[in-house]
């Protein structure tokens, strides 16, 4: 066992042995959440990080999910456990859809088209009074249920669970990923469009794929969302959740497995210790962003890295002083 | 013939409020374009900036805060604007300019710059809505519909200020020089003009406009921190409409949008309106990305 894998064992079993600890609900709350943002963050990382697609429809994928789930289950009778398949082809349809127009442009009208359809979304869930609940949102979710054992018993514990399973699937799924030929061509694509496509990768399926694989994670984390607090909103369509998500993910590391993950659970805590502040919270956020892509482009996932010049450097500049203080 | 009557109702009513509409999307379309002309940015923190100009307008102007009148209100908001937009344009936009990825950086830290502004006005001035006086009282009539002087006094401004900033770019030295860095940066430092300083010009000149508009607006809405949100989407329309970076093209997306916001406003409904302008926003990216006056 690498040094590596010790410290992610060890990392998801304080993670799995914390409802064990305390069951103190604000708690359970907070790290639910911060569970779920990983999912939808690490899900972001596949098309804005790993794939170089300004994709700024994501978390409207993540409000689809959430609104889709809620709708089908309680409208429609479909039964609760039925959620998270229910917000997982939700999204990945929604994904399609954006990634069509997306396929023919580049920089900034990427940004501008997914940013448009997430607003075509909220107008859309704004309009549909009597299906979305239109201003005031989707409210009274069926939990989840499973064979009678209710998700919310002991302070959410299974929501808890639940969220953990999910963010060691897909740090299973990114890991995978990544190093898999798919993620291969994802990554030629970003670093040189015209060389890769010249060389064979067809861009518009290899991008649909990579808008659909990134989707079902917001998917899956909106629907478990959805059960958990009982609602759908239009806020989740709007500018906060974007401008947290996107924190999360350049404090993180753009681009790496594990920084979307720990930029998520860092920032929730930080967001957490920051609650007094009240809005003035937001403020530093915001400065946060800036700070981070000015002085530390890597986010926290770059600080290893990092390091390792640097003591690289040390070592061999110390030889070179001749006169360590042991001499 | 009461069809005839029920067109000529509808088609000045449609006059009426589309001349509104166009005229404040002009204002603020215009600022976003210069900016992307010359630095090749798009700024997501115009509508905040217009929040700014807004709520500082209010507190020179109302009586239960300064009080120091309409006109200075609009000085004062309008200078505060293009100070702001030299501060953006220093912290926001100036540390990444080497950065090959500019445009993709900059989105993120002007979306940053939104959120910090719009949360520091609701912290400065608190969240209960205000209202600005209007610039000028009074109603006018326009085509047999009464419109108040105040959105007259829009109409008007708009395209003046839209010649007075061509005039400006086509005649005075400052203004050849900023298009000269638009076209070509590095042709143009070499012949003696800085950068730099063209890049605040622009962006003082475009803040400015912003927070000229956010007083507009400010009397005729309600001011929230989230004023600017939806106008400067609106903004953003109009400018992919008209071919991002074309002034002309802007000012024609601008009377286009208004006017179809205000027929499909009368027609369909306020709602529908706003889910048919974003469909429309998007057909047109994909069909036609540079616009319909864009360059390549």
């Amino acid at each position: 066992m690498t040094r590596k894998s010790l410290i992610i064992c060890v990392f998801f079993a304080i993670l799995a042995l914390l409802p064990v600890v305390s069951d103190d609900s604000y708690i359970r709350h907070v790290s639910i959440v911060a569970l779920l943002y990983a999912i939808v963050v690490s899900g972001w990382n596949v098309s804005l990080g790993f794939g170089g697609v300004f994709n700024f429809a994501h978390l409207a994928f993540f409000a689809i999910a959430a609104y889709a789930t809620g709708i089908l289950t309680k409208t429609y009778g479909f039964p609760s456990w039925m959620g998270v398949p229910i917000g997982i082809i939700a999204a990945v349809i929604a994904s399609l859809i954006v990634c069509l127009p997306v396929l023919r442009l580049k920089g900034i009208y990427v940004i501008l088209v997914t940013f448009g359809f997430g607003q075509l979304c909220l107008q859309f869930v704004l309009n549909q009074r009597s299906l979305t609940g239109g201003n005031f949102g989707f409210v009274q979710i069926p939990p989840l249920r499973v064979f009678g054992y209710s998700f919310r018993s002991d302070q959410a514990m299974g929501y808890y669970y639940l969220a953990l399973v999910g963010l060691i699937l897909t740090v299973v799924l990114i890991n995978w990923f990544r190093s898999s030929p798919f993620g291969w061509r994802v990554a030629a694509l970003r670093e040189n469009e015209d060389y890769a496509v010249s060389r064979g990768i067809a861009l518009a399926r290899v991008r649909l794929a990579t808008f659909a694989f990134s989707a079902i994670f917001p998917g899956a984390a909106g629907a478990i969302y959805a059960q958990y607090v009982r609602a759908a909103s239009p806020d989740m369509f709007g500018f906060s959740f974007l401008t947290i998500a996107l924190s999360m993910l350049l404090l993180g590391g753009v681009a790496t497995v594990w920084g979307p993950v720990v930029g998520a659970l860092v920032f929730a805590i930080l967001t957490e210790v920051m609650t007094p502040l009240g809005p003035g919270r937001y403020l530093v956020t915001a400065v946060l962003i800036v700070a981070i892509l000015r002085f530390f482009p890597k986010g926290l996932a770059g600080i290893p890295d990092g390091l390792a010049t640097w003591r690289a450097r040390s070592r061999k500049i110390d030889p070179a002083k001749g006169h360590g203080p042991n001499v | 013939m009461e069809w005839i009557d029920q067109i000529g109702v509808a088609a000045r009513a449609i006059f009426a409020s589309g001349l509104v509409l166009s005229s404040l999307y002009v204002l603020i379309a215009a600022g976003l374009a210069i900016v992307w002309n010359t630095l090749g940015i798009f700024n997501f923190a115009h509508g905040a900036i217009m929040v700014i100009g807004a709520y500082v307008a209010w507190t020179i102007s109302d009586p239960a805060a300064l009080g120091w009148g309409m006109a200075a209100g609009v000085l004062i908001a309008v200078a505060t604007a293009a100070v702001l937009g030299l501060v953006i344009n220093r912290l926001l936009i100036l540390p990444f300019l080497s950065q090959p990825n500019l445009v993709l950086i900059t989105v993120m830290t002007t979306l940053s710059g939104a959120f910090f502004l719009e949360n520091s006005a609701l912290l400065i001035w608190g969240p209960r809505i205000k209202q600005l006086e209007k610039v000028v009282s009074g109603n006018v009539s326009i085509a047999g519909t009464a419109i108040s002087g105040h959105e007259a006094t829009i109409i008007v401004l708009a395209p003046l200020l839209m010649l007075g900033l061509w005039a400006f770019l086509r005649f005075t030295w400052v203004g050849s020089a900023v298009r000269a860095v638009a076209q070509n940066r590095e042709f143009a430092e070499l012949s003696g003009i800085r950068a730099r300083a063209m890049y605040a010009v622009a962006f003082a000149i475009s803040a400015g406009l912003a927070g000229f508009a956010g007083v507009m607006l400010g009397a005729i809405r309600f001011i929230t921190p989230g004023l600017g949100s939806e106008p400067l989407i609106k903004a953003m329309i109009v400018v992919i409409l008209g071919g991002l970076g074309s002034i002309p093209g802007t000012v024609v997306g601008a009377y286009l949008v208004g006017f179809g916001e205000a027929a499909s406003t009368y027609f369909l409904g306020a709602y529908w309106t706003q889910a048919a302008l974003f469909l429309v926003f998007i057909v047109i990216l994909v069909i036609r990305p540079n616009g319909i006056m864009g360059r390549k």
